[in-house]
């Protein structure tokens, strides 16, 4: 009964909304939308973001909770331990079980960084202190929080743009250990012009990898950003909550399939590669 | 507070309006590399190690526990062995024992049966001993007694009366002569 008037409360809010108007109007500030991060202070010319301020943020939490969790390791684990443990495992079973047990450990530092980088953001970024949190400006007479002092770092398209980079040369990287010389011969196809034109569409797709990474994610977390803006802003109340709790599901999404993806185009990288007629096996991680 | 003007690059259009920066790009890059370095001394290196060792851990108290019931199984089945071969043991010595037994009573009746017919054996030869010696003895002195009488009759006159008188005390001698015997 409670979850049905929570419902209809904010289907109503939400068709009250979209269908009269923002509720928020004059008690809310109009939201801004600001593709570009906000320059919060300057270091020696070098502008600090607040994109990157959250990014320092979450990785010195990330960094605490890792550091007091494994501060005392024991083999009766306490539940934070247990709790990142189970966390860890869970991941490395991921892995290990797309890349074997022979690629699971080397190719897990990176992967988990991914993961955990990218999810631990978007989540951060749930918390009141990111949209409320700021430097105020003055609009049509009204205060308003003009330059936040914290936003997700996924909304700043420098980061996934980092992690793409990251990616992209860490399944080339391990292309290159596996099959040496011989990985390129996956991109340079002579003799036939419809293997020469594959492989040329394969170094293409490549690239064009680092785009789609990083256009996936800084979609999708601007994207959340901005509906949890505009829920808020038309429904003030109730409809905001079930957003919060889908981008909590979409933080954890775009981490697993980012981190998904690395891994599974680093094993494509490592694994027997064929197409023109010859394989070479993956070799040993020296 | 006052707000911080924005970023020009905010002002920009095109792909510059998404705020490209490679100093930011360059500084995310850095952070990555730092925060993977702790999580990997601090996070997976300790976490995964401390789940091998948890795992070892397991699987050798998983052997140890299985040989320890190898070893039970081993002792009980050495137990039930040995168990096994004491009663059979056992019983071949009271196999055993119950032949000597059944030997030594056979022997003992036998030994009794043996004597019992020695014993009966003498007896008899001391019993006709006995009477051989009381015939002789009879036969002695019914001989000295007929020879008396016949002394005696040869001294007398033989008339009827007398031959049975004589007769009369000679065996009237010879009772009480058996009778003092």
């Amino acid at each position: 009964m409670k979850k049905r008037l929570i419902l209809l409360a904010a289907l109503a809010l939400a068709v009250a909304g979209l269908g009269l108007g923002a509720i928020g109007r004059g008690i809310l500030p109009v939201p801004e939308v600001h593709l570009a991060p906000q320059k919060v202070f300057s270091v020696g010319g070098f502008a600090v973001t607040n994109t990157l301020l959250s990014a320092w943020l979450t990785s010195l939490v990330i960094a605490l909770l890792f550091g007091l969790g494994t501060r005392r390791m024991a083999v009766v684990p306490g539940r934070l331990q247990g709790f990142l443990e189970f966390f860890i495992e869970t991941l490395y079973g991921f892995v290990r079980g797309i890349a074997g047990e022979r690629y699971a450990k080397p190719f897990f530092p990176i992967l988990a960084t991914i993961f955990i980088f990218v999810a631990f953001n978007a989540w951060m970024a749930l918390l009141p202190i990111y949209p409320n949190v700021g430097f105020m400006g003055e609009k049509d007479g009204q205060a308003y929080v003009a330059t936040h002092l914290f936003r997700s770092a996924g909304t700043d398209i420098n980061m996934p743009l980092a992690l793409a980079i990251i990616s992209f040369l860490f399944f080339e990287v391990w292309g290159f250990r596996a099959h040496k010389a011989g990985y390129l011969r996956e991109f340079f196809r002579f003799g036939n012009p419809i293997q020469t034109f594959i492989g040329l569409l394969e170094l293409i797709s490549h690239f064009i990898r680092v785009i789609s990474f990083t256009f996936r994610l800084f979609g999708n977390m601007l994207a959340g950003e901005i509906v949890l803006f505009m829920m808020t802003f038309l429904t003030i109340f109730i409809t905001p909550i079930i957003f919060y709790g889908l981008e909590i599901l979409v933080g954890g999404v775009q981490a697993l399939v980012f981190m998904g993806l690395t891994l599974v185009f680093a094993v494509s990288a490592v694994a027997s590669h064929g197409g023109h007629g010859e394989s070479h096996a993956a070799a040993e991680p020296r | 507070m006052r707000a911080v003007p924005l970023l020009a690059e905010e002002a920009a259009s095109g792909i510059g309006a998404l705020g490209i920066d490679w100093t930011s790009l360059l500084v995310y890059l850095v952070n990555f590399a730092v925060l993977g370095a702790i999580l990997y001394f601090f996070a997976y290196k300790r976490i995964l190690g401390m789940l091998d060792a948890r795992s070892s851990r397991i699987r050798e108290s998983l052997e140890e526990a299985e040989r320890a019931r190898r070893e039970s199984q081993e002792q009980r089945e050495a137990m039930e062995r040995s168990l096994r071969e004491g009663r059979e043991a056992g019983q071949q010595a009271l196999a055993e024992a119950r032949e000597a037994a059944e030997r030594y009573r056979e022997q003992q009746a036998e030994q009794a049966r043996a004597e019992a017919a020695q014993l009966l054996e003498r007896a008899r030869e001391e019993i006709r001993q006995e009477r051989d010696a009381a015939v002789e003895q009879v036969r002695s002195e019914f001989g000295a007694l007929a020879v008396s009488a016949a002394e005696r009759i040869i001294r007398r006159s033989l008339d009827a009366d007398a031959h049975r008188d004589l007769i009369d005390e000679a065996l009237a001698e010879r009772d009480a002569g058996a009778g003092r015997n």
